[in-house]
């Protein structure tokens, strides 16, 4: 039988994958990809919760729900601007843009 | 639900992420995104909430790859340089903090799951969390103009 401990130590292992990714990316577009892991284990710790745990209420969904449009907003703002930085610097390198110059 | 489908779901999950983000390649890499993304949908089945498996279906894993896939050939950084050593020491430190910390997860034993139908889902989406549902669609109508607003090429 599948408990919630297993879908919360998958969530987990997702997050330290995601987080390992935005420590170690240097390209920002790869940067925002790992956020976007980071996201989705959230997401994936508020459904799992809300299936074991609440039979009622489902927030732990609404929850899932929001992140999903929170992570769309950000990701299109996101690369909105590191396109701006490409335009501006010519690559979109966390190395490049490391002096604050407009 | 089915331990052996859990695992199997797991195993590529877990795979797949990893790829995303230590693939040098970043068309592999938002690839493997998408396939990450696909494999949660299927979790989310397994949870009994078809609705938030069709949206992830929709958004995650088919939206948000073509648009990343868009903008890394139009910022034409088809691959991405390998971290440095102090970058990858950094990273473990911090993923192998994060899963110490997490360790007591798997101490919840609950097997007992409720599936959630789309009708309950609604219900609670329209009258529980009204306020964060409006919230969330002048969000979107906001991120989309200043998406539009920031990428526009400018005159001169």
């Amino acid at each position: 039988m599948v408990t919630l401990g297993h879908f919360l130590l998958l969530a987990g292992i997702l997050l330290a994958i995601g987080l390992y990714g935005v420590l170690t990316r240097r390209n920002l577009i790869a940067v925002l990809m790992s956020v976007e892991i980071l996201l989705n284990a959230a997401a994936l710790a508020f459904v799992s919760v809300a299936a074991y745990r609440d039979p009622h209420l489902f927030a732990g969904q609404i929850f899932a729900l929001f992140i999903i449009v929170v992570a769309a907003a950000e990701l299109s703002i996101g690369f909105a601007i590191l396109l701006n930085v490409y335009r501006t610097h010519g690559v979109v390198d966390s190395d490049a843009i490391s002096e604050m110059r407009g | 639900m089915s331990l052996t489908a859990f695992y199997l779901l797991a195993v590529f999950i877990i795979a797949f992420a990893v790829i995303a983000v230590t693939a040098t390649n970043m068309v592999r890499a938002a690839f493997s995104l998408a396939v990450t993304f696909f494999l949660i949908a299927g979790l989310y089945l397994m949870l009994g909430s078809p609705t938030l498996a069709a949206i992830q279906f929709m958004v995650n894993a088919s939206a948000i790859p073509i648009m990343t896939l868009f903008i890394i050939m139009m910022t034409q950084s088809r691959t991405t340089p390998t971290p440095r050593l102090w970058q990858m020491t950094l990273g473990f430190i911090a993923a192998a903090a994060v899963l110490g910390f997490l360790r007591a997860a798997v101490e919840h034993g609950e097997s007992q799951t409720t599936a959630a139908s789309t009708a309950v889902l609604g219900e609670g989406l329209l009258s529980a969390a009204l306020l964060p549902f409006e919230v969330a669609s002048v969000l979107l109508l906001l991120a989309m103009v200043g998406a539009i607003a920031l990428a526009r090429r400018r005159a001169g």
